[in-house]
């Protein structure tokens, strides 16, 4: 396999692998809290490259995982606590975390060659760099596989667990009253997202990762009104929007997942064009259907917690 | 490094004041960020205002003939470019299904996508000054001429300004929503106004500290600020002033200890975080925990004392039958 | 004990870290009857509900139903929450939703075979939406919405359903038909108990009240419970005119 096939691959299964838990992250309204993962993992890698010598490493990908669940769970405690408002947990928590992990990869920590450039938004090629080669023919990049065994985890977890993210993203309340344990669901998809951001980390780096994870679910989410769909259509888009910005970074010589990002902007603002569309045609034809429902008011919709 | 030897260097000296400056701005105006629950959109902002630095830059080297690299171009573009991002945010919500994280999330990632594809493109080119442009993204400090200090030290100071002005109405605005527009203020106006300090409290930092890590500079101080305080007025300037101090200390140890000044800043200010919800005395994290679990006990023995004395009888046979293990109610009803 | 009970509080207090919502409810709620938590905003009707489900953690006391611990018998109590707390943007079709109602039974890797798609048809049928089955739930009124949510405790198949407002936004249609399946699961000798918010129709609607204000003022066959004194006490309310406008 040559190079660049292979690190066109790398760039496809990585970006399939993000965008598979992406559409439950979207739906869960959870977008920003990748972001902080994406930034937290950092000082987890850098700890892992030092005592695993290996980026490629499972025990390093799955321990540095676990810096993302400090952000998840540190923000929940945080939230918890009353004293903070809004949404500044989490960003509180993930610049110190990020900046522990600059800071150490500047000052060479346990020799670990990530150029700052890089830990923003990845280096494909290097991560592509070792070749899995057997009696002299390439195999493509080993990390591939690395990438082909996160994906292979992505779909058994959101296959075996399909009803219970589902019943627990649409209604929490549900979901307990029946006995699924909501909090324990939360806690196992945010270690898995981890799990996929930080091996995804190579490829796109702490920022762009979020752009993997997030924009091709937020695309079908636009487009699909079914789950499964929604699922499929993310997987197929993520797919194809890198292959797409491979080639748009390849021309620019830039890093790919910048590419990638961009790309799928592009294809964003074609399905918000689509649907735009779409709605003002169906409101010409049927000038006394309501628009979606979700805009109807609830008037006494307002008080949540008790009554 | 003693502080001595610091300050009689002039580059440090610069440094120094520059990040200063930067916490300052920062802390007083990130106050109102935190209060209106959006801490979050600053990080939007600063990252969405990279391909803006750029744009700025390429229009100063290539229209101007300028050099690219002076500091209001660089205030401008990534105000402009930010404040476009976090609408392009805004309006997704409007407009979509699209919720407000995933609608930040996008607008932060195909901005600074795009701002990367850009500074590969300067870099690749044949442009002056094109070398100190990476450091947009992590700053450096050393960097900093006096020029640049005072550009930040004018648009902050005007900032701070308006803020001062406007107090009333953003104090308004902040605390009492609805309550603006029933006095007649332009709700809107005060937003927009508000909105605009916010985003240059944001970008200031470019330079010296990079755009990646300032959110921590509009969150944190406010954060470790409202742990000590309880008057809108009391917070800001304590905000400010925690910007400042932890700002000036990162600064002084990143150069002792030769690592990059933003992130030292960062981990200087979660520190005074830290110390701040863990120690302050109304509102320590301990201490709270540890009064709510008193009073909870208190009202727990309060209640349990009422069902003993008014109707021990059918709690006694409540407990008899079968009910939930684990509470440990029902042995105190019988007693 | 005569009656068989299918939901019992016991000294059941819920505080919200220290403010206390609920003090000391003990709730008998018989089998086979409709009855009614009534009671002013910020009462603690919903959160009585959560906290029998065991959804917020009671500061003291203890819920039972059909006299045992929730986690024995959870397969026969079903709850509809608000229908305002969810996203109904959710990619989603109405039978989906119902779909959800027989989740419960399946458990891990089973997934839903011919009896759960039959107990989701009838669930709709019985509600009389099942002509929007294949709808996305976004494009229901306010009253499918209650409806899609009362199918999906129906799919349960619960001899006791819990429901938070059902009538919540919605229309007379939607409301007859809710209150129709409501008096048919009564008829089965099955129970249920809703938040409501409308003190006229309670007498329409209810064979049982419970009116709550932090404390159980009073509970029991709306006849003898759901006296002029008792709401006045529960609304706090001392005015004639304010009483009557409470009631009608």
């Amino acid at each position: 396999m040559s190079f660049a096939v292979g690190v066109l691959l790398l760039a496809i299964v990585t970006a399939m692998a993000c965008a598979l838990p992406g559409v439950f992250v979207v739906l869960r309204r959870s977008s920003m809290l990748v972001d902080a993962i994406g930034h937290a993992v950092l000082p987890g890698i850098v700890i892992g490259y030092a005592l695993t010598r290996d980026l490629g490493s499972p025990l390093l990908i799955l321990g540095a995982a676990l810096a993302g669940l400090v952000v998840v769970l540190g923000a929940e405690w945080l939230g918890r606590t009353g004293l903070l408002t809004g949404d500044s947990p989490q960003g509180l928590i993930f610049p110190a975390l990020f900046a522990a992990g600059v800071i150490a990869v500047t000052l060479n920590f346990g020799n670990v060659h990530l150029d700052t450039h890089a830990v923003l938004v990845g280096d494909l090629n290097l991560a592509a760099f070792e070749q899995w080669i057997v009696g002299g023919v390439s195999f493509g990049p080993t990390y591939l596989y690395v990438m082909l065994a996160v994906l292979a985890g992505n779909i058994a977890f959101i296959a075996i667990m399909y009803r219970h993210l589902t019943v627990t993203t649409f209604d929490p309340g549900f979901a307990s009253s029946i006995g699924i344990r909501t909090g324990a669901v939360q806690t196992a998809f945010m270690f898995l997202v981890s799990v996929t951001v930080t091996a995804a980390f190579h490829a796109s780096g702490a920022i762009l990762v979020l752009a993997l994870v997030v924009v091709p679910a937020a695309t079908a989410h636009l487009l699909s009104r079914r789950l499964p769909a929604t699922l499929l259509l993310a997987v197929v888009i993520a797919a194809g929007g890198a292959a797409a910005g491979f080639g748009l970074a390849y021309v620019l010589d830039a890093a790919t997942s910048a590419g990638m990002a961009v790309f799928y902007g592009l294809l964003f603002a074609v399905a918000l064009a689509i649907v735009k569309v779409r709605e003002r045609r169906r409101h010409r034809q049927r000038p006394t259907v309501a628009g979606p429902s979700s805009q109807l008011p609830h008037p006494h919709g307002l008080h949540p917690h008790r009554g | 490094m003693s502080p001595l030897e610091f300050f009689a260097d002039h580059t440090y000296r610069i440094v120094f004041a520059g990040t200063v400056v930067i916490g300052l701005v920062a802390g007083a105006l990130g106050s109102f960020a935190y209060l209106r629950k959006q801490s979050l959109i600053s990080d939007v902002i600063s990252h969405a205002a990279l391909p803006g630095t750029l744009i700025a830059f390429l229009t100063a080297v290539v229209v101007l003939g300028t050099d690219g690299r002076s500091m209001l171009g660089l205030i401008l573009g990534a105000v402009v470019v930010g404040t476009l991002a976090v609408l392009a945010a805004n309006g997704l919500t409007q407009a979509t299904k699209i919720r407000i994280d995933t609608a930040m999330a996008i607008s932060l990632t195909v901005f600074f996508g795009a701002g990367m594809l850009l500074l590969r493109v300067i870099s690749n080119g044949d442009y002056p000054g094109k070398g100190g442009i990476a450091d947009y993204l992590f700053g450096n400090a050393s960097v900093i001429t006096v020029a640049d200090l005072v550009t930040s030290a004018v648009v902050g100071g005007l900032a701070l300004l308006v803020m001062g002005v406007f107090w009333k109405e953003f104090a308004l605005r902040t605390f009492d929503p609805a309550h603006t527009s029933a006095l007649g203020f332009r709700a809107s106006a005060v937003d927009a106004l508000m909105f605009i300090t916010i985003v240059i409290a944001t970008v200031i930092g470019v330079k010296a500290v990079g755009l990646v890590l300032m959110v921590a500079f509009v969150i944190t101080p406010p954060a470790a600020a409202r742990q000590w305080t309880s008057t809108l007025r009391s917070m800001v300037a304590l905000s400010a002033a925690i910007g400042a101090v932890g700002s000036g200390t990162g600064a002084y140890l990143s150069i002792v200890l030769g690592v990059p000044t933003g992130p030292a800043i960062v981990l200087t200010l979660f520190g005074i975080f830290a110390v701040s919800i863990a120690a302050s005395p109304r509102r320590s994290v301990i201490m709270r925990g540890l009064a709510r679990a008193r009073a909870r006990a208190a009202l727990r023995r309060e209640l349990l004392a009422e069902t003993g004395a008014t109707s021990g009888g059918s709690v006694a046979s409540a407990g008899a039958g079968g009910s939930v293990p684990g509470t440990r109610s029902d042995g105190v009803g019988q007693s | 004990m005569s009656t068989p009970t299918a939901a019992r509080t016991r000294s059941l207090s819920v505080a919200y870290r220290s403010t206390p919502v609920l003090r000391n409810v003990d709730l008998d709620v018989p089998e086979g009857v409709v009855l009614g938590i009534v009671g002013p905003n910020g009462a603690g009707k919903s959160t009585l509900l959560k906290a029998m489900l065991g959804l917020v953690r009671p500061l003291t006391g203890t819920s039972e139903f059909f006299g045992r611990p929730l986690s024995q018998v959870r397969q026969r109590v079903a709850y509809m929450p608000q229908s305002a707390s969810v996203d109904w943007d959710f990619p989603a079709t109405v039978s989906g939703v119902v779909g959800m109602g027989t989740y419960g039974r399946l458990g891990w890797l089973r997934r839903p075979g011919r009896t759960e798609h039959e107990a989701t048809l009838r669930a709709l049928e019985h509600v009389g939406i099942a002509d929007l089955a294949e709808r996305q739930i976004g494009e229901l009124s306010g009253g499918q919405r209650q409806r899609t949510f009362l199918a999906r405790a129906l799919a349960q198949h619960p001899d006791l359903l819990l429901m938070d407002e059902p009538f919540q936004g919605v229309d007379a249609r939607s409301q007859q038909a809710i209150v129709a399946v409501l008096h048919a699961m009564r008829s089965q000798g099955r129970t249920v108990v809703l938040v409501h918010h409308d003190l006229a129709t309670v007498r329409d609607y209810c064979d049982h009240v419970a009116l709550l204000n932090e404390r159980l003022v009073a509970a029991g066959p709306v006849g003898e419970a759901f006296t002029r004194e008792n709401v006045r006490t529960t609304y706090d309310v001392t005015d004639t005119d304010a009483l009557a406008d409470l009631l009608t």
